[in-house]
């Protein structure tokens, strides 16, 4: 549906106007970050169908001679008749929005001491001069972007000088995200995101789409992706209703989040407990020294927020939870300021793990996380990685989410052993606490004395298992079992017996390949 | 010591606790050229940090230099003792479904990687590792964490390995 609208002006970008220089200026935010050098770990442009020469300039990155770059135009005004889809444009509201997105950048990189030491004159021209730059860094960037879906793929083209056209393989996507800012939900845009495994972050942030184009670009790549993997059974058969707007998630939904519970789960928070007290230190500290400099209190403040951030975030975020079940895909819609719907193929889901902080304890309450291959580890934004399954809920959801995501797996009914007494020189306090267990379909290992974690892998997802033994372990003949997934850091069974450990690490091997036999 | 080992099994070692299945599983070693590799990398680490202290003493005559120059022989006499034997631990064997991989001395390392987890096989051979023609191989899967590494093979080892473990991987290709 969302194929071809426009016939996509060939893209002739003369960049020999001295523009140049713009185009890797530092400071910038997202601009920036699309154009810079290829990571290594990206597949960059494969040219499938013989398209060799067609793709020529835009594929390489490094092309930075503008006589190399000028020449496209020629070969895509004629796309070969099988259907080449027009290369289409993200929004044209998108730059604006960038645009705006640097502004908050810019004061925050500039901060307070710079604003005392120049003053307010300098400083808002600064930072206008600064978000000037930027907003053209994305006008540039916005012009010279575009994207395809080709066949079985989506094409993604991008940059000025480095450019770059990744091609992504729809077969190996794990997840689809549409978030939506405030400023985007103002304007009526969204951004779609793709998870694919081996990117070093989230790939191909298509950075803003209409919100009808990004729900049907979605539908399309989900429908493209589900289609004969092999793996999939049926129900994946379904005509995807391209075009058509979906307002709820839609399926049958499982569970949504009281907005109450969230609120009181976050000021159970060490940050939200202990702030009380950092504020009082603070204001003693101020009150016994007596200097009220702006700069110190503005700092204060600001430090104050960082410490709140986090679960003021977590609450803006996880606004109206919800959660639903679609055939074999989860949706998961949440975000008050900024909503994100996020799809998730259900064996696409290497772990999941179940925490049960320490002060959420009097409550009862636990939190749902769900590990994909796409998000990274090394995401150093937690943000970013929408992994959330159920940010806090009671035992008995827990344990219905839990059922509906693993069938046959029951939350409270786990058989785990814990390790052999001797583990108690290693584990003083926390023995009791550690146990492993194997299920019919998967492994469960829990950990942790004040945040109580329980991590469960399938056996189909297991990637390899090892089993390590420190100095200290070989003393008392113990050993840790890991189970490594894609994605997350998988499953550790810390301190099992020795022979134990080699039982369990045969016997996960042995079910692993029996469960992917089976598929 | 320039025995290829490649292809011997390991001496029995009944009480090594590496060796968990002793019946099902055929260990390899890797060869112990691996040995002067590592020997000859340690030396030129250490003969920096050695020449810059030996610098040092002479220029001050301090006797922290020669204090920390004795402790960089210690050093060194220590980890020669280790590489001998850390070389000799390492081994490997190819089962029917899976690659095992062992290492370690210190903190002791089994891996078992299935073939149908592998997403590709790097073959790497340093200049040094050239010199003693030895290559490295190296099976890399979905999970970050998995450590399947297998130094010290013969080239043509190497390469046989290498056929192996993409033949079989094709063969139960799974991927994620």
């Amino acid at each position: 549906m969302s194929g071809s609208t426009s016939p996509a002006p060939d893209r002739n970008p003369q960049i020999a106007d001295g523009r140049d220089e713009v185009e890797n200026a530092p400071g910038a935010d997202d601009p920036g970050r699309l154009s810079g050098p290829a990571e290594p770990a990206v597949p960059t442009a494969t040219a499938p169908r013989g398209a060799g020469p067609l793709l020529g300039p835009y594929q390489e990155a490094g092309s930075p001679s503008p006589a190399l770059t000028s020449q496209p135009p020629a070969d895509w005004a004629g796309p070969p008749a099988t259907a080449m889809p027009a290369r289409q444009r993200l929004h044209p509201l998108s730059p604006a929005l960038h645009g705006a997105k640097s502004l908050v950048v810019v004061i925050a990189g500039l901060s307070w001491s710079t604003l005392s030491r120049v003053g307010f004159g300098w400083f808002a021209a600064m930072v206008i001069v600064l978000a000037l730059g930027a907003s053209v860094l994305a006008v540039v960037s916005w012009y010279n972007t575009g994207y395809q879906v080709v066949g079985r793929e989506l094409r993604i083209h991008e940059g000025l000088l480095w450019r770059r056209s990744r091609a992504i393989p729809l077969e190996r996507l794990q997840a689809v995200e549409v978030v939506r800012p405030l400023l985007a939900q103002l304007t009526g845009l969204a951004e779609l995101r793709l998870e694919v495994v081996g990117g070093g972050k989230t790939e191909a942030p298509l950075a803003y789409l209409g919100v009808a184009e990004a729900a049907a670009l979605r539908q399309r790549l989900l429908h493209l992706a589900g289609q004969p993997s092999g793996t999939v059974p049926a129900g994946q058969a379904q005509p995807a209703s391209a075009g058509a707007e979906l307002p709820r998630p839609p399926g049958r939904p499982l569970h949504a989040v009281d907005n109450r519970d969230l609120l009181v789960s976050q000021l159970l928070t060490p940050q939200a407990f202990l702030l009380p007290f950092g504020v009082a230190f603070v204001a003693t500290q101020f009150l016994s020294e007596g200097s009220w400099s702006f700069v110190a209190v503005a700092s204060t403040l600001t430090a104050m927020a960082g410490v709140l951030l986090q679960p003021v975030r977590r609450v803006l975020d996880d606004w109206r939870f919800q959660l639903a079940r679609d055939e074999d895909r989860l949706r998961i819609r949440n975000g008050l300021l900024e909503t994100r719907s996020q799809t998730v193929p259900l064996h696409r889901v290497q772990t999941v793990r179940v925490t049960w902080p320490l002060l959420w304890r009097m409550k009862g309450w636990l939190r749902l996380r769900l590990e994909v291959a796409g998000y990274a580890a090394g995401e150093a934004d937690e943000r970013n990685r929408p992994d959330r399954l159920l940010p806090v809920g009671d035992q008995p959801t827990g344990e219905m989410i839990v059922a509906e995501v693993l069938p046959g797996v029951a939350l409270s009914s786990l058989p785990l052993r814990p390790p052999p007494t001797r583990a108690r020189w290693v584990n003083p306090l926390s023995r009791q606490v550690l146990g492993a267990g194997l299920t019919e379909q998967v492994l469960a290992v829990r950990s942790g004395l004040l945040t109580r974690q329980l991590t469960i892998v399938p056996y189909a997802r297991l990637q390899s298992v090892r089993v390590v033994q420190g100095p200290v372990q070989r003393l008392l003949r113990l050993a840790t079992v890991h189970a490594d997934t894609a994605g997350g850091a998988g499953a550790t069974a810390v301190d099992r017996d020795l022979a134990d450990a080699w039982e369990l690490a045969a016997e996960l091997t042995a079910r692993g390949q029996a469960a992917r036999r089976v598929g | 010591m320039s025995g290829d080992a490649a292809e011997v099994p390991l001496p029995a070692a009944p009480t090594n606790p590496l060796e968990p299945w002793p019946d099902t599983v055929r260990w390899q070693s890797i060869s112990t050229d691996l040995i002067w590799v590592e020997l000859l990398r340690l030396a030129a680490g250490l003969a920096v940090v050695a020449a810059v202290l030996g610098v040092g003493w002479a220029l001050t005559s301090s006797w922290t230099f020669g204090a920390a120059l004795g402790a960089v022989v210690l050093f060194a006499l220590w980890r020669t003792v280790t590489i001998f034997r850390a070389v000799r631990a390492w081994g490997y064997a190819e089962r029917e479904d899976d690659l095992l991989v062992r290492h370690g001395l210190l903190v002791r390392r089994l891996s078992i990687v299935p073939y149908s987890r592998m997403q590709f096989v790097d073959v790497s051979a340093g200049p040094l590792e050239r010199a003693f023609d030895l290559a490295t191989v190296q099976l890399h899967t979905a999970a970050a964490a998995s450590d399947a590494r297998v130094p010290g093979l013969r080239p043509a080892e190497a390469s046989r390995l290498r056929d192996r473990l993409t033949a079989l991987g094709e063969d139960r290709a799974e991927g994620l």
